[in-house]
């Protein structure tokens, strides 16, 4: 049990680290014996997991390296829209204008990440840039009617033929992708990156003085989440064969991006899924509301994060640890630190006791420097 | 041209106001009011159903100011105490999404009860002319009236006891506080003083476009840009910003017209803040 905490690090046991992500997928995999009749709610399921989907390539931007990137859904729309015109309009083979439409959402995030890195942006700075280009995307895709076929939409036909067109069988695509993204993002973790995504996240200036490459780093973790949310976005538009601005709207999904990462636990590796499982229920079981929705949204929105101000992944995390200390089991600094210690504090803050650790304390204590 | 660019001002001008309440609120507490443009239009809703009711203009203005202030001072002392025990970027976040789970709620109560109310103010006279551009009354009243809020807010920061308070606060909190100033009653004040702005340029958008219940996401997006692009936590800035980005509107969409014009106002808006990385007259802190 003690080990298990510092599964995310480097020197664990292969197993405990990627342990998490099996159980979560076989768990999440069993969804279809309860839904796969209900086309309505194999729909709900697969919007959860794509969601998780952009989720993990958000926290790999905004969780590993702090740059909050406020679109999400525009970078998904590049890929959506980019793979469905690749593919239908040009014949480019599906998978072939899969992997072009990331590589385009990729750059384009990466472009921003430069921009945003090389004029040293603070983080509402960043959020802002990048939500200009959100809405510039968004009007674009209104505007461009020849192209995206504007405010109607645009059908998608390239895979409507293969088993992306069939009932449950798109759901695993999905879980595979985000299988391999939370893969993905633990083999960072336990790699040279993660390493320095936790410097420069605890103290970018120390990072900067110990020999990290601040900015390439973080150029890297933006382009790379870019990557994954376009694939995320190209996979939705062949599945869904009907995208439309709305799909991808900063209202639609950063906003939801956002508070379902805030809630799993920024910079958790679970914490992505969680949250999208979280809000994905949330919402479904908002539907009965009817018109005070809005409302009780709000509300719960309110009581998770005033309850979960850092996440319910971290928050659970902490609270089994007291558990297990309290049960008589002294737990050493690395060993109770959990999985908040191995993504947020470096180096800086590694004497903290058991005490503060995994409290608020380790985060606010790893001070962000002044923009 | 001239008309044009005066056009630009008079929009900017409502721009720049709208960036201000935001951009105190943020600069004194690093609460990112994601909230600013539903306050705004809870005002101007409630100004509208006083009209409705009967009430002469003047009054349901009043009303409506004094309820979007008053609702802002209430989540300051109420759902704003969490956040300010935090520091750094954990206050940010946390602020931020409190305020947006807020807007959802004032969003939706508005939707729910008023999904038809809209407040248009007609302003009588007829148009004047100015430089040779004739412009509206309604118009010109809305610019008077935030030029003359700008001026009071400036002079008010600078000279008076509070206003000078107000900056010590956004300087330096725990200077301040050593100096015998809360920086609660402060903050307490300008969540207010907020409300009420928002819901001020609500009322003068009213002047010459209507304003209805689902404006407020439009409003909170503009004000956070202006806001940023002004540089967080500066009056004058946000006014500079609202100006500037005004006329790009206007001429914009007078030579180019159609979407491209939002396009080219975003733009404008990226580029201001990538050439001036902590806006156009922000301290350089965040």
């Amino acid at each position: 049990m003690r080990r298990s905490a510092t599964v995310g690090r480097a020197g664990t046991s292969p197993v405990r680290a990627y342990a998490p992500i099996v159980v979560t997928g076989a768990l999440v995999a069993l969804l279809p014996l309860r839904y796969g009749d209900s086309r309505a709610m194999m729909g709900v399921v697969i919007g959860g997991v794509l969601f998780a989907a952009y989720a993990v390539g958000f926290n790999v931007i905004f969780g590993s390296t702090g740059q909050l990137f406020l679109c999400t859904g525009a970078l998904a729309g590049l890929g959506g829209y980019a793979s469905a015109i690749l593919s239908d309009r040009h014949g480019i083979p599906m998978v072939l204008s899969m992997v072009l439409a990331a590589l385009v959402a990729a750059i384009a995030g990466g472009l921003l990440s430069w921009i945003a890195v090389s004029r040293s942006l603070g983080v509402i700075f960043t959020g802002i840039v990048t939500l200009a280009f959100s809405l510039s995307f968004q009007n674009l895709l209104l505007g461009q009617r020849d192209l995206t076929g504007g405010e109607t939409g645009l059908v998608v036909d390239a895979g409507s033929d293969t088993f992306l067109g069939e009932q449950v069988a798109p759901f695993y695509v999905f879980v595979g992708l985000v299988m391999a993204y939370l893969a993905l993002y633990r083999a960072l973790q336990r790699s040279h990156v993660g390493w320095a995504f936790r410097a420069l996240r605890d103290d970018e200036i120390a990072a900067e003085l110990a020999g990290v490459d601040v900015k390439r780093y973080r150029v890297f973790a933006g382009t790379l989440g870019s990557g994954m949310i376009g694939l995320a976005g190209a996979l939705y538009a062949h599945s869904e064969r009907f995208i439309s601005p709305s799909t991808f709207s900063f209202g639609e999904v950063d906003v939801l991006v956002i508070v379902m990462l805030a809630f799993g636990g920024i910079g958790s590796l679970l914490g992505p899924v969680v949250g999208a499982a979280a809000f994905t229920v949330l919402e479904e079981w908002m539907v009965s509301f009817n018109e005070y929705r809005l409302i009780v949204y709000g509300a719960v929105i309110l009581a998770l994060f005033l309850f979960f101000p850092r996440g319910v992944v971290p928050s659970v995390q902490s609270l089994a640890q007291r558990l297990r200390r309290r049960l008589g089991r002294p737990a050493s600094p690395t060993a109770a630190a959990g999985e908040r210690r191995a993504d947020a504090p470096g180096p800086a803050a590694s004497p903290v006791g058991p005490d503060v650790v995994g409290s608020e304390e380790v985060r606010a204590g790893g001070a962000t420097p002044p923009e | 041209m001239r008309a044009v660019v005066f056009d630009g001002v008079v929009l900017g001008l409502q721009f720049g106001l709208l960036g201000v309440g935001l951009t105190l609120v943020y600069g004194l507490g690093g609460v990112l009011n994601l909230a600013h443009g539903q306050l705004a239009v809870l005002g101007a809703i409630v100004a509208a159903l006083r009209i409705d009711a009967g009430a002469s203009t003047i009054a349901a203005v009043l009303t409506g100011l004094a309820v979007a202030g008053f609702v802002g001072l209430a989540l300051d002392l109420t759902l704003m105490r969490p956040v300010y025990r935090r520091v750094g970027e954990d206050r940010v976040l946390l602020g931020l999404l409190l305020m947006l789970g807020v807007a959802f709620i004032i969003d939706g109560v508005l939707e729910w009860r008023y999904p038809i109310e809209a407040l248009s103010l007609r302003i009588g006279g007829d148009p004047v002319d100015i430089l040779g551009v004739r412009m509206r009354t309604g118009s010109l009243l809305a610019s008077a009236i935030a030029v003359g809020v700008g001026v009071v807010l400036v002079v008010f920061l600078r000279y008076a006891t509070v206003g000078k308070a107000v900056r010590s606060v956004i300087q330096d909190e725990e200077g301040a506080q050593l100096c015998g100033v809360s920086p609660a009653t402060v903050r307490a004040f300008v969540f207010a003083l907020s409300g009420v702005l928002a819901a001020l340029v609500a009322v003068t958008r009213s002047m010459t476009s209507p304003v209805n219940v689902n404006a407020g996401i439009d409003f909170t997006i503009l004000a956070l840009i202006v806001a940023v692009v002004g540089g967080l936590g500066s009056v004058s800035g946000a006014f500079l910003a609202g100006v500037l980005l005004g006329i790009v509107n206007t001429v914009s969409a007078h030579y180019i017209g159609t979407y491209i014009t939002t396009i080219v106002l975003l733009a404008a808006a990226a580029v201001t803040i990538v050439a001036r990385p902590s806006g156009l007259l922000g301290a350089g802190r965040e």
